[in-house]
């Protein structure tokens, strides 16, 4: 505005340039009156032109693709059957993230109600891959921990499954973050476009785009200094200003917006410009997304779609069109509520509605719901691993403008217990080791069968919408790569078993650059020979490297890789005490491959997409592939089980009844860096990573920082033990660590390993009898 | 008619009549003999629970009815709440084969066997899926070891 007015102060040379060329007249000049008619000419074939590009500009844009539609991410549908592990405490979290709502009694889609373990609902319907779900009215009761029983209440019958409406947890915007739910004119209320009429365009279906009565009225109100209820703008001018124009009030503008209001009521007939004005039409902001059209409002301020739209919420709406903040309806609800009785009196007024009806309705509340959960996305990290995957099979323009679908893997219960257990430990642990708020942290949580990503956390800030270290913090993995290099060797079930004996001895090799270069042991000491069971469970150092250096740099980048992990592995030994580079989500790869007992399971953020008809686009189906015999993967995951028995990442065994197993791995690097743990039940992996921006030493080792974040979430979760693949070429035995050989419960100490048959001790210990098997 | 083809999907134990058999195809090199478990049909374990097999009903009603993203979708709903059942796994890998996706077949099948303990119809069925995977991918040794051992499972 400022600098439009310091403009009109001082004239521009190229103008007053301009002026003096025409003040100039040549003695040959036309008298000037002679002239008009070639101006005039001019300036009228100057303005056809005009028009008509005016008129293609909307012709195409409206006949064209009239509204981009975000991409509406969904997390994955609740699936209800007795027995399934859930509290009635969990499911009303649930039914709080889908915006159900607690009544006395519920009438209608997305209310509940609840007595003790006891709930009644109704569902929504909702349109998945498979088909569309109509509303069910269910009936569930709760035993302790569990779904006891699920009945459809309309017929009083048993039922084996229910699947809820899946939360919707984002969306994918455009640009200017637009979001809108399309709608059409015969779905809108008929008292929505009565009270459109007759608050915002009396005269709608009369005028020709132009109302020159409302345009007088509107300027002598202005004249006269008094506020007035109607403005100028029929529906149509408002329609072009929000579709082409800015907000901008000047001359030029307001002159475009009355031509093409013409133009638009020349080409389209008045419903298709009432239908375009409800869809238009801006009516708020919800954090970076703005709501617009009534469609998508009336999910917002009232959850229910607009057909179940009451005369007051309709009115409401309306009266918000003049001011969505001014009339927010929760920073000014009197406000609103006060020109939302304005707008009962004009339907009134207008014969849409009787006095009767305006009084009686002006009686009741705003009626908007209080507990928004939906909106703009509250999962940024694991929205930007939705938004890759899709990057990869879509472009960028149809994810913000094609009203896709999207079905995730994202389970909210999971991510809200791996949420409060960063939030408590991630604090604790920086305060403990004086790290001033700089200790971060990226955690990932999956299935172990399907590969599906349950729940992600990028930052300690865990709503955090920017660096997102579980895909982009690439980290040296410490001992995380241990098992890939003990795998590699138990792959040759003849040459190496759990109880092959390696030498832990000092060992001195050239490094990188030539140099010589001697891995220690974290305990700075040397273990002599020891079984390669307790070289793992332990974490030794130079028994690792030589181990390595006996199978070959290749053969164990072979193993990472089948694993998962596609990326160069460098051919020098640091690599074997974990010197490689990788992300949490490629550490989960590796892991995952492990967890599923040899098959490489492709991590999965995505389910199904769908169009915005609701049609089948594409499928991100389960895939297995083997990738390693189940025996061997037997036989490392009972070292890694080994591990949380009495390795390092025993001392999280506390938190879970005594039996309950675990398999997992911790990381530590050079000066305390990172710290790492990875670990699986037989339904979670769960990967930590703690450690600092600027790679600064933390004081934290893989067990004494990653694992209890770790150990943490999966007692929330109440994973439970690891149960290994079956295999007849597979036996499990109690060893005597003492002597290595098979023991019992009379050893006093004994570890639980997995043998290839055959390959097993033949003897028993003596604390188990002795003699031979 | 392919030997595809006489994979027929058959999924419930519920709905067996919709379930035909081996009678008109071509013999392979990849077919097993006398004792094959072609014909006789792999049914739910004993374990399964009421959830699944009404899953399970779900999705062999949309096979029959040639929806088979629908059976697809009832047949994942069905393995997430049994990761571990191994004959859930095997009509998944059926599945794939019917869709031509050979190399998910056989991961599928692989991952049953993995879980089939000592299920000797259900691995030996696996392994037919396995060899006629291989056999379509055009790996022929790997075709003729998966034989060896559905003749080792069947003798």
């Amino acid at each position: 505005m400022a600098r439009r007015i310091s403009r009109k102060r001082r004239p521009s040379p190229r103008r007053s340039r301009l002026k003096r060329l025409l003040q100039r007249r040549s003695p040959n000049a036309k008298p000037r009156w002679q002239q008009w008619p070639y101006i005039l000419g001019g300036l009228a074939g100057l303005f056809l032109i005009y028009t008509i590009a005016l008129d293609i500009i909307i012709r195409v844009s409206f006949e064209g693709k009239r509204w981009a539609l975000p991409a509406h991410v969904y997390a994955r549908p609740l699936e209800l059957y007795p027995g399934l592990k859930l509290t009635a405490e969990q499911f009303t979290h649930e039914l709080e993230v889908l915006g159900y709502r607690y009544t006395y009694k519920p009438n209608e889609p997305g209310t509940y109600t609840r007595q003790s373990d006891r709930f009644y609902l109704i569902t929504r319907a909702f349109q998945f891959w498979d088909g569309k779900q109509p509303s069910q009215h269910l009936e569930i009761t709760f035993d302790h921990k569990e779904v006891e029983s699920l009945r459809d209440a309309s017929n009083d019958k048993s039922m084996s499954i229910a699947r809820m409406d899946p939360p919707r947890i984002g969306g994918i915007y455009p640009a200017h973050n637009e979001d809108r739910i399309l709608i059409k004119l015969q779905q809108a209320p008929s008292y929505l476009t009565g009270a459109l009429i007759s608050v915002e365009d009396r005269n709608f279906y009369n005028h020709i785009g132009l109302d020159w009565r409302a345009i007088a009225r509107a300027v002598w109100v202005n004249l006269r200094g008094s506020g007035g209820l109607q403005g100028g703008s029929t529906l149509t001018q408002q329609l072009i200003k929000n579709f082409f124009l800015s907000n901008e009030r000047t001359l030029w503008r307001k002159a475009n917006e009355a031509i093409m209001a013409i133009l638009l009521e020349w080409h389209y007939g008045k419903d298709e410009i009432l239908e375009a004005y409800l869809n238009e039409v801006y009516l708020g902001q919800d954090k970076g997304r703005a709501i617009h059209g009534f469609g998508l409002a009336s999910h917002f301020y009232f959850d229910k779609p607009i057909e179940r739209l009451n005369l007051a919420e309709v009115a409401a709406l309306v009266a918000m069109i003049r001011g969505p903040g001014y009339y927010h309806p929760y920073r000014h609800p009197d406000r609103l509520l006060q020109r939302r009785n304005l707008v009962l009196d004009l339907m009134a007024q207008q014969g849409v509605i009787t006095v009767a009806q305006a009084n009686s309705t002006k009686q009741s509340a705003l009626g908007v719901i209080q507990d928004r959960k939906k909106g703009a996305s509250s999962y940024p990290a694991f929205m930007e691993l939705v938004r890759r995957q899709l990057k990869q099979d879509y472009r960028e323009k149809d994810l913000t403008s094609e009203g896709l679908k999207i079905f995730t893997t994202f389970d909210p219960r999971i991510q809200t217990e791996v949420e409060a257990s960063v939030k408590n430990l991630v604090k604790q642990l920086d305060r403990s080791r004086g790290l001033h708020n700089t200790l971060q942290t990226a955690v990932l949580v999956t299935s172990t069968t399907s590969g599906e990503v349950l729940a992600l956390v990028g930052d300690r800030d865990a709503r955090y919408a920017g660096f997102n270290r579980v895909l982009d913090a690439r980290r040296p993995i410490g001992s995380l790569i241990k098992p890939a290099v003990y795998l590699t060797a138990l792959q040759d079930a003849e040459r190496f078993t759990a109880l092959s004996r390696i030498s832990d001895e000092p060992i001195v090799l050239k490094g990188r650059q030539g140099e010589s270069w001697s891995p220690k042991n974290y305990d700075g000491e040397s273990h002599g020979e020891v079984p390669m069971y307790q070289a793992l469970v332990k974490s030794y150092n130079q028994a690792t490297v030589r181990l390595g250096m006996q199978l070959g740099f290749g053969a164990i980048a072979d193993t990472i890789e089948d694993l998962g992990v596609k990326q160069n592995i460098p051919a020098y030994p640091s690599m074997l005490l974990g010197a490689v580079e990788m992300s949490p989500l490629q550490v989960a790869r590796m892991y995952q491959t492990l967890a599923s007992g040899g098959f490489r399971t492709p991590i999965r953020s995505i389910r199904e997409v769908l169009t915005v008809e609701g049609k089948p686009l594409q499928r991100y189906s389960i895939r297995v592939e083997q990738v390693r015999d189940v025996n061997s993967i037997h036989v490392i995951n009972s070292i890694l089980q080994e591990v949380m028995r009495s390795g390092t990442g025993r001392s999280v065994q506390k938190r879970f009844p005594s039996k309950r197993a675990f398999a997992g791995k911790t990381g530590t690097t050079d000066d305390l860096r990172d710290s790492w743990f990875a670990g699986f039940g037989s339904d979670y992996l769960g990967v930590v990573w703690l450690g600092t921006d600027d790679n600064q030493p933390t004081g934290l080792t893989g067990s004494s920082g990653a694992l209890h974040i770790w150990g943490d979430i999966m007692s929330r979760l109440d994973s439970q033990s690891l149960l290994p693949h079956i295999s007849e070429q597979v036996e499990n035995l109690a060893i005597d660590v003492e002597s290595s050989l098979v023991g019992n419960e009379d050893c006093e100490q004994r570890v639980y390993l997995s043998f290839v048959k055959g390959t097993a001790p033949k003897n028993y210990a003596d604390c188990a009898g002795g003699g031979t098997r | 008619m392919s030997i595809k083809s006489n994979l027929i999907i058959c999924f419930s134990v519920l709905v067996l009549a919709a379930c035909t058999g081996v009678t008109e195809r071509e013999k392979s090199a990849f077919d097993v003999g006398n004792g094959s478990t072609d014909d006789q049909k792999i049914l739910p374990g004993k374990n399964t629970s009421k959830t699944v097999l009404a899953l399970l009903q779900s999705a062999n009603e949309a096979a029959r009815t040639g929806k088979m993203h629908r059976a697809e979708s009832q047949l994942e709903r069905a393995l997430r709440i049994e990761p571990r059942n191994p004959t859930l796994w095997h009509y998944m890998a059926k599945l794939r084969l019917h869709q031509d996706r050979h190399g998910e077949a056989a991961g599928m099948a692989a991952k049953s066997n993995a879980l089939a303990g000592r299920d000797k119809k259900l691995r030996t069925d696996n392994w037919r899926i396995i060899a006629h995977a291989r056999h379509q991918q055009g790996d022929i040794k790997g075709a003729q070891a998966a034989q060896e051992k559905i003749q080792s499972l069947v003798n």
